[in-house]
């Protein structure tokens, strides 16, 4: 509002000093009025929030008290008009309830009592039809006709009399309809009645609001209308001030500012005056420079004309220069085509010989496959040889063997004759192992299976523990464990107990190669058997067949380890360790067999591998990855052929011969000289014992014979005629 | 001078016809310059294109053209067209509201535009739709009449109110049965059926239809008053329902003075249960009793209803209770008016006990239901506890003086209770005068509270201009 009249009023201010106005005719002034009102707003805000300005805001709010003032007079005073107009408005609708209600309640008890009313009519009434109907009963008995006269006249009363009530009651309840209806017409009066008072009072109070409304916007006008005045001369006179105050500093400053000028002027003549002066030593100076200057210039240009007749001569030099290179330019040109000729030459020569090359290769690897072909046949023919030389050999081998074994078991029978029928000693057997022997002798380190491998040393290895707890309480154990001893024969560099601890470790952390079902029924198993099922499995899974791969693996194992502790270790330690390695190894074999300890002692030294060197069980698995990457390639391209074609060791067969000639042992054949010597002794004094022998057959033949003849002379009859029979002169004397 | 040139501009064709009966004569022709007539031009002929337009507005009902006109034409168009025109030809055609404006000022002689929400062409078509439904006369009318109105108008009628129905004409006879006997209701008439015009067809035609009033009754019947006038049957009651269904967009539903008994308000409210949008429903004046208003206690819980009027109804104290009931569980009723029924003291506290735990009905007006002080005590209670109601209403109670003081004792712990009638509730002049004046106390917090936000907002708006 106040701004409003500002702008209102100052139209009427001075011409020159007229503010743009919002009601202005032009855009532009009033875009101009509104920035300026704009900017006073700012400001005006930036002094309240500097809190310079209070008291301008505590007039202003004064001012505004007065207006708003008033209208929050007018406000309540038409508020509560507008209240008490209604209430008294709907003052007719609330007793018009209230009398509905009452009317309502009043009509709810008459209808009870009328319903109560009627009900006790019809209940008497009922007694009283009852007792006609009853009485019926009684007139039909009688039989005079005066009596049943007197009776029906009786009955028509009491009928009378009951339809008389009944028309008192009907003609009480239309009276009561009547009276209703007068009561109807009534409330219709009173509505109507009702309705004409609330219209006039809504017409009263509409007429009433009108004229305070409008009393009160002039009040409130008129206030504004003060308020606007007091504004507008109060602004006017501030406006007064500010214009007398402003013309005096305007004079003042017109005073000010003509001292300056005079000021400024002196000034200025002064400085000319300088400034003329300085002018004309610069320009005797700048006179001076010049001369100098063209001094130089001249010097210069000497200078110049030197330069130029030089660089004269340096182009003539040049452009010769120029020529030369053509020359060479042209000539090397020539030159570089005779190259690129011979370059090409050379190109063509290079791919015939590739050619020639290429074709050379070719008849060459023909050659070479057909060669190899040839070789393949040879190696089969070979083999094929190799095989029927076997066979040639093992027939020769069993042939010889038998001849040789005929006579040595022809001279051990002999021997034994002499034995028992010569020299009456009992004849051993002589046990040799050649005897039993068939066929040639072959090495058979029996390829053992991983498995029983591992099966004996964990049992070799076990017992061994055990005795070593038990020590020379039991002396057959020891035996035992000689034997089994006999049978691990681990590779010279790995020991028994190395590759123990290798598979105990594999044992226990390879768990993932084995199956999880086996690992199930492995449970109620011995730990000893469990371990050994565990170790079968493992073996299976790294397609780890026979002895030597266990051996390999160890080995690999060891080659690991020993990697990475030399990369670790520092050298001292590893030979501190060496010799409590070789104690450790020399230990073990102790319990190892003669064969063993022989081949042992070669190796012993190069035993301090680092077998014992405690595997570290983190480390398995890197090495069993490395082992199954490694050890897969070489097992694959392993040939077959090679156990077929191994090297027969014929180193023994001498030996075995040797001994099979030397059956009888030289002591032996001494003691069957002696007997032959005294044999044929012997044997002469016997055939001189025969000789005599025969001579006495034959004497005592002659003896006989003379005998007989004696005897036919005697007994012949010539004799008998003879006086003196010869027979009594010759005693006969029988032999 | 200034009169009769008006006059002539408007009838807009003269120029060339009293150019040839006397130029002289009009005072108009003579002067060269008519400063007060923006259309006047110097040119004695009119222009074509104003010939052009005289033809089109003279030959509109054969040929409607508006939308081909540039924009001041049709302005010249529609200002000179004649509101007697058929409705098949503007009903579509026209939406210029000055055209309506005329239509209506013309129809009728009191026109509040307000209340059509500011539009005069749907309040051409509303009022114009209920004069036809309220002089329809069932098994006479014809049914086209309706049928055909309802293409035209059935994109701008938002609100029916029909105060009227009128019962199909039983000609002759009836009349003098009536005169010879007035009291006997005639069962054979009432067989007769007195069934209403059937508002299916209509309402499901009419998809915008936001509110429905009705009164199945006759206006200024004057001595031919006969109670089957007012019949509301059972059947109109049907179909009533029924056509519910088919308007899904009813906001409003007003069913008042029409003796719509407990029967009938539960076939309507079978009806309305889980209606998408339904928000006031109105049965003031009628005859609900209890059965009713257990129904219509349903009701609140199953759509989602804020307004709801039962004034002057024969509600007693198990219908306030079960509306209570419902009320306690609610959230979206705003508004109940159970004035005049007789809910008496039960009733009333069963209403108390919901709104200690209901926190959104602002309004309630309990006049005229005989209660008295024990529903006084509880609603002191209600007072002090409850923060959303504004508006009580207790007025033509027994409430008596004790209970008054109760109830001043729990309107001063209130401070939003802005309305508290108790006028003729016998409570003393001394209570009524302290709660009055807390009453003026929370007013003026709540007058304070809306000029808070608005003023604000009032404050910044000058920058804008």
């Amino acid at each position: 509002m106040s701004r409003a009249a500002l702008g209102e009023a100052e139209p009427e201010g001075p011409r020159e000093l007229r503010r743009p106005s919002l009601s202005s005719e032009e855009p532009e002034e009033r875009i101009a009025a509104r920035r300026l009102r704009i900017a006073a707003r700012l400001e005006a805000k930036r002094r309240e929030a500097l809190g310079e300005d209070p008291d301008a805001k505590k007039a202003e709010a004064e001012e505004l008290s007065r207006s708003h003032q008033q209208i929050e007079e007018s406000r309540q005073r038409l508020a509560k008009l507008l209240n008490d107009g209604t209430q008294l408005v709907t003052n007719i609708q609330v007793a018009a309830d209230a009398r509905e209600t009452q009317r309502r309640a009043e009509e709810d008890e008459l209808k009870r009592q009328r319903l109560e009313k009627l009900e006790n009519e019809s209940k008497t009434n009922q007694d009283k039809f009852e007792e006609i109907t009853s009485k019926w009963g009684s007139a039909k008995e009688k039989t005079i006709p005066q009596d049943l006269w007197d009776v029906l006249n009786l009955q028509q009363q009491q009928c009378a009399l009951l339809i008389e009530e009944k028309n008192k009651l009907i003609s009480e309840l239309q009276q009561e309809l009547k009276s209703k209806d007068d009561q109807y017409v009534k409330d219709l009066k009173k509505q109507s009645d009702d309705i004409n008072l609330l219209v006039e009072r809504m017409e009263e109070q509409i007429r009433n609001l009108m004229k305070t409304y409008r009393r009160e916007l002039t009040q409130i006008e008129k206030a504004f209308e003060l308020e606007r005045r007091e504004l507008l001369s109060s602004n006017k006179k501030k406006w007064e001030q500010a214009m007398q105050a402003h013309n005096a500093q305007e004079l003042e400053n017109l005073i000010t500012r003509m001292q300056k000028v005079e000021e400024y002027e002196k000034q200025l003549n002064q400085l000319r005056v300088q400034d003329a002066e300085e002018y004309t030593t610069i320009k005797i100076q700048l006179e001076n420079d010049v001369q100098i200057l063209e001094q130089q210039l001249q010097q210069m240009k000497a200078i110049y004309q030197l330069n130029q007749e030089k660089l004269e001569y340096n182009f003539q030099v040049l452009k010769k220069r120029d020529e030369e290179n053509t020359i060479i330019k042209s000539q090397q040109k020539r030159k570089l085509n005779r190259l690129h000729d011979v370059l090409n030459a050379l190109r063509m020569k290079l791919a015939k010989q590739i050619k020639q090359f290429q074709e050379e290769n070719q008849t060459l690897t023909a050659d070479y496959k057909r060669i190899v072909e040839q070789y393949k046949d040879l190696q089969r023919t070979m083999r094929h040889f190799a095989v029927i030389d076997a066979q040639k050999f093992l027939e020769l081998w069993l042939m010889n063997e038998e001849e040789a074994k005929g006579l040595v078991w022809k001279a051990l029978e002999a021997d034994r004759v002499i034995h028992t029928q010569q020299l009456g000693l009992p004849w051993v057997e002589p046990d040799s192992w050649f005897l039993d022997n068939v066929g040639p002798i072959v090495h058979r380190k029996a390829i053992r299976s991983a498995s029983k491998l591992a099966q004996e040393v964990m049992a070799l290895t076990e017992s061994s523990q055990q005795e070593e707890e038990e020590e020379g309480v039991e002396g057959g154990r020891k035996e035992a464990a000689a034997e089994a001893g006999e049978e691990v024969k681990p590779p010279r560099h790995i020991s028994v107990k190395s590759v123990k601890h290798i598979l105990e470790l594999l044992c226990d952390d390879s768990g993932f190669l084995i199956e999880t079902k086996l690992l199930g029924l492995l449970q109620p198993l011995e730990r000893h058997e469990r371990s050994l099922m565990r170790l079968d499995a493992i073996f299976a899974a790294l397609k780890i067949d026979n002895e030597d791969d266990v051996y390999t693996l160890v080995d690999f194992f060891l080659k690991f380890k020993a990697q990475q502790v030399v990369s670790s270790q520092s050298k001292e330690w590893a030979e501190e360790q060496g010799p409590e390695e070789l104690a450790v190894d020399s230990a073990d074999n102790d319990e190892g067999s003669a064969a063993l300890k022989e081949e042992g002692t070669a190796h012993q030294s190069s035993a301090t591998s680092p077998s014992s060197l405690l595997f570290h069980p983190d480390d398995i698995l890197k090495a069993l990855k490395a082992f199954v990457r490694d050890f897969q390639k070489p097992r694959d391209k392993r040939p077959q052929v090679k156990k077929v074609m191994e090297e027969r060791d014929n180193s023994k067969d001498s030996e075995y011969w040797e001994a099979l000639a030397y059956v009888i042992p030289e002591p032996k054949l001494k003691v069957w000289d002696a007997l032959e010597v005294a044999l044929e002794k012997y044997y002469s004094v016997l055939s001189q014992r025969a000789k005599l022998l025969t001579d006495l057959d034959g004497l005592q033949q002659q003896n006989t014979e003379l005998h007989m003849l004696l005897h036919q002379y005697v007994t012949s009859k010539v004799t008998e005629e003879l006086l003196i029979p010869p027979t009594h002169v010759i005693e006969l004397t029988p032999p | 001078m200034q009169e009769p040139v008006s006059g002539d501009t408007n009838m807009a064709s003269p120029p060339l016809k009293t150019s040839v009966v006397n130029p002289a004569a009009n005072p108009r022709r003579m002067r060269r310059i008519i400063a007060e007539d923006p259309e006047w031009s110097l040119a004695i002929v009119p222009h074509l294109s104003e010939l052009c337009l005289q033809h089109i507005v003279s030959n509109f009902e054969k040929n409607p053209v508006v939308d081909r006109l540039l924009p001041e034409h049709q302005r010249k168009v529609l200002d000179r067209i004649s509101t007697g025109l058929p409705l098949t030809v503007t009903a579509n055609l026209i939406s210029d509201e000055g055209y309506w404006k005329r239509c209506c000022t013309e129809r009728w002689a009191v026109c509040d535009v307000s209340r059509y929400g500011g539009s005069w062409k749907r309040m051409f078509f509303e009022r114009h739709l209920e004069s036809i439904l309220k002089y329809f006369i069932p098994n006479t009318t014809d049914p086209n009449q309706v049928l055909e109105v309802i293409p035209l108008c059935k994109e701008y009628v938002r609100k029916l109110e029909i105060d009227q129905f009128l019962p199909p004409v039983k000609l002759d006879q009836n009349k003098e049965e009536d005169d010879m006997s007035d009291s006997g209701s005639d069962v054979g008439v009432d067989e007769f059926c007195m069934h209403h015009y059937d508002l299916g067809v209509l309402t499901a035609a009419l998809s915008h239809l936001e509110e429905l009033h009705l009164t199945y009754g006759v206006k200024d019947c004057g001595m031919n008053f006969e109670w089957s006038l007012f019949d509301f049957t059972y059947q109109d009651c049907c179909s009533l329902a029924n056509a519910f269904k088919k308007c899904h967009a009813l906001k409003v539903f007003k069913l008042c003075r029409s003796k719509v008994d407990d029967e009938k308000t539960r076939v309507l409210i079978r009806n309305l249960l889980d209606h998408p949008c339904l928000v006031e429903l109105d049965l003031s004046h009628n005859l609900i009793r209890d059965r009713g208003a257990r129904a219509i206690g349903k009701l609140i819980n199953r759509s989602k209803l804020e307004i709801l009027n039962l004034c002057n109804n024969r509600i007693r104290a198990p219908g306030a209770q079960a509306i209570a009931h419902a009320l306690g569980k609610n959230s979206t009723l705003t508004s109940l008016n159970l004035r005049i029924n007789c809910i008496e003291d039960e009733g009333g506290q069963a209403i108390g006990h919901a709104l200690l735990t209901n926190a959104t009905l602002t309004s309630i007006h309990l006049g005229g239901n005989e209660l008295s002080e024990p529903t006084a005590t509880l609603f002191s209670q209600v007072l002090a506890q409850n923060t959303a109601l504004t508006s009580i209403n207790l007025a033509c109670n027994h409430i008596g003086l004790d209970g008054g003081k109760q109830l001043l004792e729990g309107m001063s712990d209130n401070k939003t209770v802005t309305e508290f009638d108790l006028r003729l509730a016998e409570v003393g002049q001394e209570s009524e005068y302290l709660i009055n004046q807390a009453l003026k106390a929370n007013q003026e917090i709540a007058r304070l509270k809306t000029l808070y936000q608005p003023n604000s907002l009032e404050e910044k708006s000058p920058d804008l201009d």
